[in-house]
């Protein structure tokens, strides 16, 4: 039985207990709860293979739990789908975004998917968020990574998502690419967006997060506020689970 | 309607979908052409299995391109995110694909109607009823089918490996009904062919609603 405390839906924005996802017997999720409040930002580094991108996916209905729960928005995942959708934009390593169609076309046509009552007017405005408007009849094919992905969270925030799923946003990208993402993850965490990111980046997860995970094989290894974590100590263990991918440091999962 | 209208704009403007259905059908017709000797067997008796196997063809072409445009960049994940219900993914999917087919089949009528010297005029709207049905049922399937396939490496092998069993019921109603309206006979004489393949239509829909949602799960 699954010990599910009740927790204020309009204090938590994240809330999984014994969350696990089985492939053929492989726990690419196993037995992870967490609870994340509104407005914070999670960041959740783990080796290539730890289960980082399938816990994103199950917390975004992409694929069902094999057991366990998980409330986003205060939508169990399985049940309110559709509510739940509303609530939340996912920015994942590929842009989903039509490569043949504009960028305004691409988010007038996500717009109409989301239901905007003014998909034109919303698109311009998130163009402009994103510094893209400029090349907004431009086709999406001609642009660098850094503007896809620049794109990417545009689509993302379009319907004005409370919760934000990032799956490593920073691959690919060069520094100053890298640097404007950041700027405008910092500023959708001003403005009070639950953030949940994946990343290989050490630096800039633990720069701009308030709690900080660890994923290896499946678990949660680590899970502190940041103002508990101690960088150095962080980066050895991070580089451990990497080399390892296990935990050969004296830690406990917390 | 959304995805209807995303699919029409990235159709106009790279043309891929419809030129590559459209030449494919027509060298199918023409190949056939120089294979059969007409003046040996009756256009009319193999026409409409020639005619059918173009459209079926082309129109897997089609359905292949169909869903390995939403798997390029993520985009079924973007639309799977959206909150639609995914049946509407699949039913906006279906009716641009049955659009871009039977545009594709209106326009290879009048060539086939010249190639095999047969008038087709006389016989219009029962022809049309015939191509709708068929080309409804192939599309229902192909739809489920290609969303089913877009996700497998060996996409282009298995969709036909998948479809053509499932087609049978559909292709001989819809071969055999082309057959008879050539020859002149009436609407009202194969209305057990229509209510076969109508069935088959129906039947389709309903699994492609049930499954779709299972298919869809990454």
């Amino acid at each position: 039985m699954i010990d599910i405390p009740k927790p204020d839906p309009s204090h938590f924005a994240i809330v999984v207990r014994q969350l696990c996802k089985e492939f053929g017997g492989l726990k690419a999720v196993d037995g992870i709860s967490f609870d994340l409040k509104r407005g914070e930002f999670l960041s959740v580094f783990g080796p290539n293979g730890a289960g980082k991108t399938t816990l994103i996916k199950v917390l975004t209905g992409l694929t069902r739990p094999s057991s366990g729960i998980a409330k986003v928005a205060g939508y169990q995942v399985e049940d309110g789908m559709s509510e739940m959708r509303r609530q939340i934009g996912v920015i994942s390593h590929s842009p989903a975004l039509y490569a043949d169609l504009t960028p305004m076309e691409n988010l007038v046509f996500f717009g109409k998917m989301y239901g905007l009552d003014h998909p034109q007017d919303s698109a311009l405005a998130v163009l402009e968020d994103v510094g893209l408007a400029i090349r907004r009849n431009d086709q999406v094919r001609t642009f660098s990574r850094g503007m896809l992905q620049r794109l990417s969270i545009a689509r993302a925030i379009l319907h004005n998502p409370s919760i934000l799923f990032l799956d490593e946003p920073f691959t690919g990208l060069d520094i100053h690419a890298s640097n404007v993402l950041k700027e405008h993850l910092q500023t959708l965490h001003d403005n009070k967006r639950t953030i949940l990111m994946t990343t290989h980046d050490i630096s800039c997860g633990l720069e701009m997060c308030d709690k900080v995970a660890l994923q290896v094989m499946g678990k949660f290894a680590f899970f502190k506020d940041i103002k508990d974590v101690d960088k150095e100590n962080f980066e050895a263990l991070y580089f451990d689970a990497v080399r390892n991918n296990q935990f050969t440091m004296d830690i406990r999962p917390n | 309607m959304a995805i209807v209208w995303k699919d029409f704009v990235t159709e106009f403007k790279t043309r891929e979908l419809f030129s590559a259905m459209f030449i494919f059908a027509l060298l199918v017709i023409l190949i056939f052409i120089f294979s059969v000797n007409l003046s040996i067997v009756k256009a009319s008796e193999v026409g409409p299995g020639i005619l059918w196997v173009a459209f079926l063809f082309s129109g897997t072409l089609g359905l292949n391109r169909s869903f390995v445009l939403e798997k390029e960049n993520g985009c079924l994940m973007g639309l799977i995110l959206a909150p639609a219900d995914r049946t509407t993914i699949y039913f906006g999917k279906l009716i641009s694909n049955f659009v871009f087919l039977t545009a594709m089949e209106l326009f290879i009528l009048p060539l086939f109607m010249v190639f095999f010297n047969i008038d087709l005029l006389e016989h219009l709207l029962p022809l049309l009823l015939v191509i709708f049905l068929g080309t409804l049922g192939f599309c229902t399937l192909g739809t489920l089918l290609s969303s089913l396939s877009s996700n497998l490496k060996t996409r282009e092998i298995m969709l036909p490996i998948l479809l053509y069993p499932l087609l049978v019921p559909i292709v001989i109603g819809v071969v055999r009904m082309t057959g008879q309206i050539l020859a002149g006979e009436p609407l009202s004489g194969m209305m057990n062919w229509i209510g076969l393949t109508a069935s088959f239509d129906v039947i389709y829909i309903g699994v492609s609603i049930m499954t779709i949602d299972h298919i869809l799960e990454e």
